[in-house]
């Protein structure tokens, strides 16, 4: 079995779910999405924790005379977030297909299966040029989706995102494409465009500088952070909730994984040169996306907004460009991604029960009639503040720690963040579940299976995976360490030629 | 057993309590979810013991074991491992908590009876135990944290379970985020000892401690001033206290429980817990010593004024925190643990006869509505006698021997510590006031009509189900919180549990009596072997000196509030009208909630509303979105001729460009 099946099997299954009768095709979807997750499991079984390297490579020359190859292959980065593409697509498509009321569900179950083997091709790609493509593919299907099947300003919505995705997916694919030819220029050497071999290849700081930073545009876009998140509100609110949850949980981790995996190994001394821009960013972003959470008067983007922050804080963690606030970052990209969709999930069924409202105003009480939903969302809710106990608190831990030993004062500062995030999260519970009933609550019913079937996995999740945080920690350790390696070289030759010029002044 | 295993055990039995208890939700008849929970917790209790008594069986120089389950968070040089430590401190407290909760337990299950809530409340009490008991337990900074948030999130559940109430659930998310604070201060403060230590395990880091700081070192004093912050935050001190008397909004059981035997000394156990830290690090443990004083003085002198039956005791229970965390941060372990012991007794006795009060009354929590029930309800007057004398320290109760234990030690410790030590007299004589004001306004004076009709067999309804707070009808629908109040002189699960509690409260000051015997001083000593100021206890004649001035200064406070309220009526009233300022100033509280709402939330939610409104709105969405699409736009205006649709161009445009720029690149690389 090679990767590339684990990889196009779902656009290969939402092929065939196309030529299907209407009413079986999301079951059909949905049912058959757990292929690639056995697979995935699978893999993750095989995948040898202790080391650093790739595992189950897979490498064709794909544009010989260019140097680009179709590489895929596991690592630590890279195991558990395709674990988590496969479980949180399966769930999206089971939400879906407990729903009879989408339209025209050929396109839209293939527009998910196309997603699905794009964020998967982007997390296993191995080549930069390969990842770029997989990187824009993802575009696709959420264009389609947001703007066909979206509500409210969809036209402005896809408007918004596809200018601001592509902007950043220019730059990036520039950079892509600079990175090799510079590369094989200053270095002499036939043009290559896999990670493995650029990585080994020395770039001008000049050439580093400017090529980080267009890798750090387009990321930073997809995530959002600010000052580039102004896409954000509009394409939110209009997305249908499953797209929603599979786009908040996993594409925003494709950009931070891109860092860990691409911008980082690269170009390490240009990191190591951001690095007080990216932590300064991710800061800003931290505490403005926590003011935004705490005043926005509509429940998704509550949840929306705290994922902004909760994605600054992986970048915290990543630019500390320290193996804990790396780890930290890499176990809060699980740990977001089930939370989030998880929370998504729950503003859907909460809106179910206002008439379709998602404002605040219109929500409350609504514990009493369903007092298991109200037990999820608690569940949810403590695990989206990283409430000690649950995984995202040692996510925060590690990635702060790792902060707090890079830039004390950032952390200082970053910290609150952890209280704001306690004030949204609550207030977001407090005013749908708890108070007298609000006035757009129309039927507030016990949670239906139909809602239970993502929701209540995703909470299972979060409970496994607070008794064992290890389990991610485990995985990427190795890997982690690799990815971080150039840039902590280039901290100690720093250091080296402060002490140097400090002798010899 | 090892005392390890015990341990385990401990933590097991509430765990699966709260686990049976919630998976039953809807289908446990009657009363069977209270007495799940309360066996789960009493089995709890006999494994604490189980605990005691393996680890005496144990040589004093092997009293402190550690035992791990798995890897928790073990990474890059973090080691924050699923384990417990079981020492004399942490044998202590888990007889203490497990002893007091199934006592608590025992009393719920006949005051909670009516509530339609019943077994949520006892699926969250029993989730309570389980953190309270992970708190103490735990062997390392990471799992103390655990437990530090869990029992923050179980308050918060339990100060909003009746949900319907704003009161309740605005009470319960302020309490959650002063919590919160408290626990990032735990956690900055361990990343400044971890930066040295490089471990998060208590005995490790104890033994590194000399290794990496000197006396007073920088990241020393800032660690153990941001666990004091966590310690202020849990433990309801100045000015993170403002939680606790709106915690009140709790049912009656709770406040006992959470928010006065267990849960608030956390902080004194924290500190306790690290005085290997603290004893380094001198200038923090004046800090926390001073804070302590002077929350023992404010709360103090609130209580005089407030006409909240439970608020009464809420400050009452904040300045009695003020002794231990002065004591603990002095250097008097065992007279913090001590008073921490008794008091627990002592307090929850006396939420327990507020909450059998309060039933009489239909819910009614105003001293200004009761009078006179000495007479209707004999059995709660005599436990509220014997909680109150306790409270006050008289001889020969309970609360006598351990306050005088942390006063009489600040007096020898010399440096600041004697004039912290006045402070505490001065809080003796206002503890005699407040609790007999509270006392003979309820208990004395002419029967109000809930007592003449509780003395002629009826016990009282409210017309109409009203917040005692705001006034505010009740939302009968959901049924909770229930229509029907309890009284203990009716009920004997309360009899049972309030007598043992007033035993206690009785008697449990012989057990450390200067100079005829020191079992809790002998038993915790294992555990300070490294400690200077353990060792350092005042002189038998001295200590007596104290036991004899203390509650001489207390019976002067009960004299006073017996004159005020008894002696001559009205002359409170009177006194009031004289000190009006005065009166104003406590009766606001000191204004710390207005000074937290200006200085805190206030500037907080301006700056959202500013993120929104402005920043978000003109800057993100006119500049940055405006400029690109803006740019965008112009640029596609030159390109396009015909009318496409936008987006067709906009794509059109990118991937020219995207082609130039790739063919110009690979020109230059050929």
């Amino acid at each position: 079995m090679t990767l590339s099946i684990l990889i196009w099997l779902p656009l290969a299954l939402a092929f065939i779910g196309a030529q299907l009768d209407e009413p079986w095709v999301g079951r059909f979807t949905a049912v058959t999405s757990l292929a690639p997750l056995g697979i995935a499991i699978d893999y993750m079984v095989r995948f040898k924790s202790g080391a650093g390297g790739l595992q189950f490579v897979q490498d064709h020359v794909w544009i010989g005379s260019l140097g680009i190859h179709y590489k895929l292959a596991l690592d630590g980065l890279n195991m558990t977030l395709v674990l988590l593409t496969t479980v949180l697509f399966s769930l999206s498509l089971f939400w879906s297909a407990a729903r009879s009321e989408i339209e025209r569900p050929r396109m839209y179950y293939f527009w998910f299966g196309l997603a699905e083997s794009a964020v998967l091709g982007a997390f296993c790609a191995q080549d930069v040029i390969l990842f770029v493509a997989f990187f824009d593919l993802m575009l696709v299907p959420f264009y389609f989706l947001v703007g066909a099947w979206g509500t409210g300003e969809r036209r402005r919505a896809t408007i918004k995102m596809v200018i601001y995705t592509m902007v950043g997916s220019f730059l990036m694919l520039v950079a892509a494409v600079a990175a090799g030819v510079l590369a094989s220029n200053q270095n002499g050497t036939p043009i290559e465009f896999t990670l493995s071999a650029l990585s080994h290849l020395h770039l001008s700081h000049t050439s580093q500088d400017w090529l980080f930073l267009c890798f750090a545009a387009a990321f930073l876009v997809k995530m959002p952070l600010v000052p580039l998140h102004g896409w954000l509100a509009d394409a939110y609110k209009s997305m249908p909730i499953p797209a929603l949850a599979v786009f908040s949980g996993l594409l925003s981790k494709v950009a931070a994984y891109g860092f860990l995996k691409i911008a980082i190994p690269l170009f390490p001394y240009a990191a190591r040169h951001y690095q007080t821009l990216m932590l300064l960013i991710a800061l800003v972003s931290i505490l403005w996306a926590t003011a935004l959470a705490f005043t926005t008067a509509d429940s998704r983007l509550v949840i929306a907004y705290s994922s902004v922050a909760q994605l600054a804080f992986i970048t915290l963690g990543i630019f500390s460009l320290r193996p804990e606030g790396a780890q930290g970052a890499l176990l809060q990209m699980v740990n977001h991604g089930i939370v989030t969709a998880g929370a998504f999930f729950v503003v859907a069924a909460l809106a179910a029960r206002c008439g379709g409202s998602e404002k605040l105003a219109d929500m409350g009480g609504i514990a009493f009639r369903a007092p298991v939903l109200a037990s999820l969302f608690l569940i949810v809710a403590f695990a989206t503040l990283a409430m000690p106990g649950s995984a995202n608190f040692i996510g925060e831990f590690m990635i702060l720690l790792g902060v707090f030993k890079a830039q004390l004062a950032i952390s200082v500062i970053a910290f609150l963040g952890v209280i704001g995030a306690a004030v949204y999260a609550l207030r977001l519970f407090i005013t749908s579940m708890h108070n007298r009933v609000g006035r757009g609550v129309a039927s507030p019913g016990e949670v239906k299976l139909a809602e239970a079937v993502a929701i209540v996995p995703l909470v299972i999740v979060i409970l496994v995976l607070a008794f064992y945080p290890q389990f991610v920690l485990t995985r990427s350790q190795a890997s982690s360490r690799v990815a971080l390696a150039p840039a902590a070289a280039v901290a100690v030759a720093g250091s080296a030629s402060a002490t140097t010029a400090s002798v010899h002044p | 057993m090892s005392p390890t295993a015990w341990g385990w055990l401990v933590l097991l039995f509430p765990l699966l309590g709260a686990a049976v208890i919630s998976a039953g939700w809807n289908r446990w008849p009657a009363r069977t979810a209270g007495w799940l929970g309360t066996l789960a917790i009493a089995l709890s209790f006999v494994c604490s013991v189980g605990a005691l008594l393996s680890l005496l069986g144990r040589d004093p120089a092997h009293r402190e074991v550690v035992s791990t389950l798995w890897s928790y968070a073990v990474s890059s040089g973090v080691d924050g491992k699923l384990q417990i430590l079981v020492d004399p401190i942490s044998v202590f407290m888990i007889l203490v908590v497990s002893g007091v909760s199934t006592l608590i337990h025992l009393y719920s299950v006949s005051y909670m009876k009516g509530d339609r809530g019943f077994v949520r409340y006892f699926a969250y009490l029993n989730y309570f135990v389980l953190s309270m008991l992970v708190l103490v337990l735990a062997g390392n900074f990471i799992l103390l944290i655990v437990g530090w948030a869990f029992v923050g999130a179980a308050s918060y559940m339990l100060i909003s379970f009746w949900y319907r109430r704003s009161t309740a659930t605005g009470a319960g998310i302020k309490a959650f985020v002063i919590n919160v604070v408290g626990d990032v201060g735990l956690v900055l403060g361990t990343f400044f000892i971890f930066r040295h230590t490089g471990t998060v395990q208590f005995l490790q880091t104890f033994s590194q401690i000399h290794h990496v700081f000197r006396v007073d070192s920088t990241d020393l004093v800032a660690g153990c001033l941001l666990f004091l912050v966590g310690a202020f935050a849990k433990s309801a001190q100045v000015p993170l206290h403002t939680w606790l008397p709106d915690a009140m909004e709790g049912p009656t059981p709770v406040s006992s429980l959470i928010h006065a035997a267990t849960m608030v000394t956390a902080g004194v156990y924290l500190i306790v817990r690290l005085h290997p830290l603290f004893e380094l690090a001198p200038t923090a443990a004046e800090v926390g010593a001073i804070v302590g004083c002077a929350t023992l003085l404010i709360a103090g002198s609130i209580g005089l004024v407030v006409v909240d039956i439970k608020r009464v005791i809420a400050y009452s229970t904040m300045s009695q925190i003020g002794y231990m965390i002065m004591g603990a941060a002095a250097g008097a372990y065992s007279g913090a643990l001590f008073h921490l012991m008794t008091h627990a007794f002592f307090k929850a006795l006396l939420f327990m006869a507020a909450g059998s009060i309060i039933g009489a009354m239909a819910g009614d929590q105003s001293l200004d509505r009761m009078s006179g029930f000495r007479k209707a309800m004999p059995f709660t007057f005599l436990c509220f006698i014997v909680g109150g004398l306790a409270l006050s320290g008289i001889p020969p109760f309970s609360g006598w021997v351990s306050k005088d234990d942390v006063i009489g030690y600040t007096f020898h410790r010399g440096g600041i510590y004697p004039i912290l030590g006045v402070g505490g007299e001065l809080g003796a004589l206002i503890t005699g006031m407040y609790t007999f004001r509270m006392i003979f306004r309820a208990f004395f004076g002419a029967p109000s009509p809930e007592a003449v009709e509780l003395q002629h067999g009826h016990l009282a309804h409210a017309e109409v189900p009203r917040n005692p707070m705001t006034g505010e009808e009740e939302d009968t629908d959901v049924g909770f919180p229930g229509p029907e109040h309890v009284i203990a002189e009716r009920e004997w699960p309360m009899k049972v549990a309030m007598s043992l509690l007033a035993l206690g409260a009785l008697a449990a000051g012989v057990i450390q009596l200067p100079g005829v015997d020191h079992v809790i001083s002998t038993f915790l000593s294992p555990a300070f072997t490294g400690s200077k100021l353990f060792h350092h206890d005042p002189s038998t004649g001295t200590a007596w000196i104290g036991l004899i001035v203390t509650p001489i200064v207390g019976l002067v406070g009960i004299v006073t509030a017996y004159r005020l309220y008894i002696a001559a009526p009205g002359s409170s009233k009177r006194l009031q009208e004289r000190l009006a300022p005065v009166h104003t100033f406590l009766y606001n509280k000191w204004y710390f909630d207005e000074l937290i709402d200006i200085v805190v939330v206030r500037p907080a939610l301006l700056v959202g509303r500013l993120a929104e409104s402005v920043l978000e709105r003109i800057v993100i969405g006119g500049g940055v979105t405006g400029g690109v699409t803006g740019s965008v736009r112009a640029v596609s205006a030159g390109v396009r001729r015909a009318q496409t649709g936008l987006l067709r161009l906009y794509a059109a445009a990118v991937i020219l460009g995207l082609s130039a720029i790739a063919l110009y690149f690979l020109i230059v690389s050929s």
